[in-house]
Order: C-alpha cells, then structure tokens, then sequence
C-alpha cells in the first residue's frame, strides 16, 4: 500500500512542477515586480501610483470592465436560450451540437479576428455583398469600433457560455417540472420559481468565467484594433513588449489590478448568489 | 359508476407496445395498488392517469368527467414520486405551500392547511428545514403533504417508498394507509413489492407485460392466484406440474390440471381428515426469525415447506417427516 503511495507521490511531482514553473513563479514575480521602481529599483508603490492617478489607466480599466460585462451579459442571455433548446433535441444531435460549440468556443485571438476581418472588414466578403444589395446599414457596419470588438468577444463568449449552461440544464430534474406542473404551476411559473432559483449559482459562476474570460482577452482585440483601443490587456501587453518603451513593473502592477479585480468580481458574484438562494447557507 | 375509470388504454414505446388494452376501475375513497415487476408498465399507466405521459388509445374519466386531453395542471390529482421531487430551493413549508399558492389561495388559509398537514404527516419543527437538511424518510412525508394539502380528487403513488430502508418503509405505509383513511383519498399506488401492495391495498391489480394479470382484494390475491405468474409473484407459492404433485402426493387420479400452486404454510403436521398427506426428506432448513423454512423432498419432487418458529420443535436434516395438507391448499392454476 505504502510502495502504491509512493509511486502516486511521485507520478504527481511533474502536475506540482509545472504549476510552480507557470503559475507561482510567474504570479509572485509579478506581484514582487509590481513593488519596483522601474528597472527594477528598489521596493516603491510609485508604480501603483501612477495607476491611480493617470486617467489613461483608468479608461483601461473602465473599458475592460465594460466591454467584458457587456459581452457576458449579452452571450449569457443568448446562451440560457440556446442551451435550453439543445436540450430538446435527440441525445445524438446534441452531442454533435456541443462539438460544433466546443471547437467554434476554441476559435479566438488571431485567427478569430482575422477570420472576422476577412467576412467583416472594410473590404470583407459581406461588407462588399452588402453593398452590392444595397444594404447601407448593414454595409456601413465598421467592425474596427467599439461594437465591432464587442462583436468578436460575444463570437468567442457564446460556444464557452453554451458548453457550461448545457450540464446545467440537465441538473434541472424533470421530477420537479412534472410536480410543479402537477400542483397547477405553469411552465413559466416553475422556471421563475424553481428552476431560474436552481440554476442561479450554476449561472452566476458561469458568468464568473465568461467575465474573466473577457477580462483576460488580449490576441482578438490587439489583431483587430491594434493597440489604438484601450484595453488593460493591450496596456499590459504594450508595457512589456515595449510598444514605445518597455516598463514592465508598471505591467506588472496593471496585472495585479487585473486579477483583483477578478478576484472582486467573484466575490461580489458569490455574495449576490447566496443572498437569493437562501437555502445554500 | 366508478370513480376512476380507464378504459381500453393502449401504450407503446419505440413500436413496443407496453400497455395493452387496459381496463381499470377504483372506487372513491379506495386504496388501490398496481403490483408487478420491474418493466410491467405500471408506471407507465400511474404517469398515463396523472397526464404526464399520453396513451394512443382509450378513456380516462376522473369523477364521471373526461380527462383524457386535459393537462395534468388541470386534473386535480396528486402525485408522489420515488425521487421526491422536492423542490429545493423552498423550505419544507413553502414545498407544501406551493400547490395553494398556485391556486391563488388566501395566505392566512395556506398557513392554517400547511401547518394542519405538518402536524399530520409528523414533521413539527421541520417547517424551515430545507430539503437536502432531511432523511429520505422525512423529504418523502414532505412529498406526501405537499400531494395532500391540495386535497387532489385522486393520490398517485410512485413506488413511494423503495428507496426507504426497511423499518422507515414499514413506519410509513402504516402513515399513508392510516392518512388515507382519515382523509377517504382515492389512492393508486405502484409497487413491485407485494408486501407493501398487501399490508396497505383495498385491491390489487397484478401487472405483467401491459396485461392485467390478476385483479382482487389481497387475501384473495394471496390464497387463490390465479395463473402461474401470479404464483410466483406473490410470496413463495410452489408451483408443481401434474406430474411432479402426483410423484408427490402419490394419487394420480387427483389432478387434471397442467399446472398446481401450494402455498409453503399450508403443510402442517396435523393429520387433517380428507387431506392430503405427503412424507418425505427433510432438507435444507433454514432458521429465518419467527418462520423457519425447509423443503420436504419426496419422490424426487422437492417442495418448500414454512411454519411459525417453534424452539421445543427440533427439526433435523434427512429426517422423515410426515405432513398433511387441505385438498382446496392446491391450487389448479391456468
């Protein structure tokens, strides 16, 4: 039994050594190079400084906050209703479905933007056909702006938030349906009342990933709008890769705020959930 | 006219047919239960009367109206599943509350209803309990309430309680039985447990591959089953061809029958007048609490004999015994 043990330790050391090469190390690198001066000049908070008092940063961060919420929101809704109707369809044609979503949710960054501006773009297959119909408001369509780019995030967003709903829906026991709609509720009152309740957490969690999944997007955007959109991503990547000159303790302390914000977001997400459903505390 | 009546019922699934022209009638007030095996289609017929599954053929008519097309919403029956079905976002009070307040009743008259059926199903003190906070024993009675308050026309009972251990199963047939009572519900239970279907039914019907196999009051059931499947089904019957009750009994002329039925409590030790009487090997006894069971093996026919536990009485392998049974104790089946 001891020997078994041993062997599993040690068939683990590789899974504990990758972690501590691509997560830890990088993650305290990047909080303790958040604390220096540039080039590495001693312990300082002037980097986080900077942050807060430079409005350009905050436009970043507001820009980030919007289009990721903007984004989740939108391939949330779209998603309840897309998920919900996969599950009507015969099991085989819902397993083909979540193929299809799974490999549409890998297609992202550059590849996804280009594939966009090919279809899209000024001079893109349906920009050029749209025109040709005559179709002014749809031609007129400048995928290089703010709804071009929450276009692509909602592209990339919607297969991740289907494949996460799906299970959801079938935690929804059909028992319930059939009691609620034996004690006279309708199909609408049994979603409001116990399955939209059911599935909260699962949908707020959910909400939770496509945020950070937003927040973290950097290869669409930068491909698609080069760094003139500012995005906290596009700062960060600019700052290490010097874009105009590297400072990549500023990029580090930009990071920083990135995850903290993530890490807020999930606990505000976690608060609000608990609150409505009463019966997880 | 009954209470509940199905009529010429037909069901199939995947070009199976599962139900095969069914007909049924309960009573008001009645305690009816559909026994049989796993796959019979009982619970096909239970979901068919609560409009949760549609037949392709046939009449259901609940209190003389026609419910066939009407939705389950609409028919005013009560439905308790194995699985419970609790909803569990909803304390064990607003379960219960839930069907009042679909129907859009007065609150302070939900609160009285609720809390007379938490009294009644013995759950005081659970009323803020969430569901995954109680045994299955408790959710099932919470189940169950929220099936009665709406004092629903007919109760359906989904195999209620096979998914209860022994002692909270006994507890609780002994509730539903003595609720059923109180309140003169029109109950159908489905069980493949003919134990639960005796201690608790008015009447059974047998079910075996969409077919009513047997159709009666339990002790009927019990002591004259009619064909062979129900012989089985039902406790421990032996069931002997011709040949094999000759060899036993040693008189030929007796039986005309293909096949017999002996229930294994019939053989006594008693001589009885104008009996039968059988003497062979005792084998392979068996000590189970208050009965002990071993067969008696005579002309090469074995058969499975039971009596009330009796310590002064030592019953030893390979003995000869001599017992003795009442000539209507076999049973000619069909």
């Amino acid at each position: 039994m001891k020997r078994i043990n041993g062997m599993l330790f040690v068939s683990i050391i590789p899974f504990f050594i990758l972690i501590a090469l691509f997560l830890f190390i990088p993650l305290f690198s990047m909080i303790y190079a958040s604390f220096q001066g540039d080039g590495g000049t001693g312990f300082t908070f002037n980097q986080y400084a900077e942050i807060f008092q430079n409005f350009y940063y905050h436009q970043a961060f507001k820009n980030s906050i919007m289009i990721s919420l903007l984004s989740s929101l939108i391939a949330m809704v779209m998603a309840i209703f897309a998920a919900y109707s996969i599950t009507l369809f015969s099991k085989n044609i819902q397993d083909r479905i979540l193929i299809f979503a799974n490999l549409t949710s890998n297609f992202a960054g550059i590849p996804l933007a280009f594939a966009f501006i090919v279809l899209l773009g000024n001079s893109g297959l349906f920009t050029l056909l749209f025109r040709a119909w005559g179709w002014e408001t749809l031609s007129s369509f400048n995928l290089y702006s703010w709804s071009g780019l929450i276009l692509i995030y909602v592209y990339f967003q919607l297969p991740l938030a289907v494949m996460l709903l799906y299970p959801v829906y079938q935690g929804v026991q059909a028992g319930w349906k059939e009691a609620a709609s034996l004690l006279g509720a309708s199909s609408l009152q049994f979603w409001v009342r116990i399955g939209a309740p059911v599935m909260l957490p699962s949908v707020a969690g959910t909400f939770s990933i496509l945020f950070a999944n937003a927040m973290g997007a950097y290869a669409s955007a930068y491909a698609l709008t080069g760094s003139t959109y500012n995005l906290v991503t596009i700062r960060v990547g600019a700052l290490t890769t010097g874009d105009i000159f590297a400072r990549p303790e500023l990029g580090s302390a930009l990071a920083v705020l990135l995850g903290l914000t993530l890490i807020i977001a999930m606990f505000i997400n976690e608060w609000l959930t608990r609150k409505v459903r009463r019966d997880l505390l | 006219m009954s209470y509940v009546t199905i009529e010429n019922i037909n069901k199939s699934f995947n070009d199976q047919q599962v139900l095969h022209n069914l007909n049924l009638a309960f009573e008001e007030g009645e305690f009816v239960t559909l026994l049989g095996p796993s796959g019979c289609g009982k619970s096909t017929l239970l979901r068919i009367l609560a409009g949760l599954t549609t037949p392709e053929a046939g009449i259901i008519k609940i209190d003389g109206k026609d419910v066939t097309n009407v939705k389950p919403k609409d028919r005013k029956v009560g439905m308790v599943f194995q699985s419970y079905a609790l909803f569990p976002n909803m304390t064990v009070e607003e379960n219960i509350a839930f069907g009042l307040k679909m129907q859009k009743m007065n609150k302070e008259v939900i609160a009285k209803k609720v809390s007379r059926m938490i009294e009644l199903v013995e759950l005081k003190g659970k009323e803020k309990a969430y569901p995954r906070e109680l045994s299955g024993g408790q959710q099932q009675r919470v189940a169950l309430a929220r099936s009665l308050v709406t004092e629903p026309k007919v109760l359906l009972l989904d195999e209620p309680l096979s998914a209860l251990d022994a002692q909270i199963r006994k507890n609780l047939q002994k509730l539903l039985r003595s609720l059923q009572q109180e309140l003169n519900m029109t109950t159908v239970l489905v069980t493949h447990d003919q134990e639960e279907a005796m201690a608790v039914s008015d009447r059974i019907y047998i079910l075996n591959a969409g077919h009513i196999a047997q159709e009666g009051k339990p002790h009927d059931i019990y002591t004259r089953p009619a064909n062979e499947f129900v012989a089985r089904f039902i406790g421990n019957y032996n069931v002997l061809t011709k040949k094999q009750i000759s060899l036993l009994i040693k008189d030929e002329s007796q039986f005309t029958h293909d096949l017999y039925a002996v229930r294994p409590e019939a053989f006594g030790s008693e001589f009885i007048m104008d009996g039968y009487k059988i003497s062979g090997k005792v084998q392979n006894i068996m000590p189970l609490g208050n009965i002990t069971r071993y067969e008696i093996v005579s002309g090469g026919v074995a058969v499975t004999v039971e009596h009330l536990h009796k310590s002064y009485e030592k019953l030893q392998e390979n003995e000869l015994k001599t017992l003795y049974i009442n000539k209507e104790d076999v049973i000619p089946l069909t």
